[in-house]
């Protein structure tokens, strides 16, 4: 059994400006809901960011992969802030670069293109997900 | 200076751990289609990441925090980093803690039933985002008149950090 707490973090910053904010909020829901729903979960980013005590007490010393949509990092920069151990920082826009001239929609609703960018996203993550597992 | 210049900024906590979380960001996004000209839309990671305009622009514009559920963490950090909002909405209180507090949704998931409950929160802000408005006009207004009128200077419709619509 593998409880919530043992659960590997996956963190999207869900940017709103961006489509890359959406690729980066849908393929981490793709990963703790389809392909690792045992192994991750994720938590709410705004709710980190708030510094309360009990979101930090989520992922304190908890692995995390964060997924962020532009330079700015937020995802990673929060994690780490509430003290999450962030052991994977996927740059969402670092994908797009094996797509170049790709369409994938707005920050509002993704293209069929934008939808196979976050499967792909998401399978590589899931991969992560079960490496970290197995390292424990 | 115009008063079609003064922006708001809408914060919305886009959880990702519950269907109130997309629910808010689509309601957001919603703004940018049906206030363009007036709103701007804020990411709320970026006001502890280190986003210097963000808090900025907070600080010195109106701001609506668009919650999914009653921990109101785009109020909440709002206030923290930045300024008191003008507005507060809860979208559990249009459709239920229960419903709101159920898993996340892919917007790839999205039935009638959510866009429904998208549109029935939209219904609300907008009247609460065009009370903002007009109040912060009015004080535009009386700013220009005193010679301290502060106008937006980002992009309408867009992102807080400047880059524009997308």
């Amino acid at each position: 059994m593998i409880f919530m707490s043992d659960r590997i973090k996956v963190i999207p910053c869900s940017g709103m400006g961006k489509v890359y904010g959406l690729v980066a909020r849908e393929s981490a829901l793709k990963v703790v809901q389809e392909l690792c729903p045992q192994e991750s979960s994720t938590v709410c980013l705004a709710y980190i960011v708030t510094g309360d005590q009990e979101a930090k007490e989520l992922i304190e010393g908890v692995k995390c992969i964060t997924l962020d949509g532009c330079p700015s990092m937020c995802a990673e920069k929060n994690a780490e802030l509430a003290g999450g151990l962030v052991t994977e920082k996927v740059r969402v826009i670092d994908s797009f670069r094996k797509h170049k001239g790709a369409k994938p929609g707005t920050a509002t609703e993704l293209t069929e293109e934008g939808w196979l960018i976050v499967d792909e996203i998401a399978g590589e993550i899931a991969e992560k997900v079960k490496l970290l597992r197995k390292e424990g | 200076m115009s008063i079609n210049m003064v922006k708001i900024g809408v914060v919305s906590c886009s959880g990702e751990d519950c269907l109130g979380g997309t629910i808010s960001r689509l309601v957001t996004r919603k703004m940018l289609e049906i206030r363009s000209d007036a709103t701007v839309t804020i990411c709320l990671p970026l006001f502890l990441a280190g986003g210097v305009e963000e808090r900025g622009f907070a600080e010195k514009f109106p701001t609506i925090s668009v919650d999914g559920c009653s921990k109101a963490c785009a109020k909440r950090a709002t206030e923290k980093y930045s300024g008191k909002v003008s507005a507060a909405i809860d979208v559990s209180d249009f459709i239920g803690k229960e419903v709101a507090e159920a898993g996340a949704l892919s917007s790839r998931n999205l039935t009638d039933e959510h866009k429904a409950m998208v549109e029935k929160v939209v219904g609300e802000i907008t009247t609460r985002f065009d009370e903002v408005l007009r109040a912060a006009q009015r004080d535009q207004v009386a700013k220009v008149a005193k010679g301290l009128a502060m106008v937006g200077n980002g992009p309408s419709g867009g992102c807080g950090c400047g880059c524009g619509p997308k």
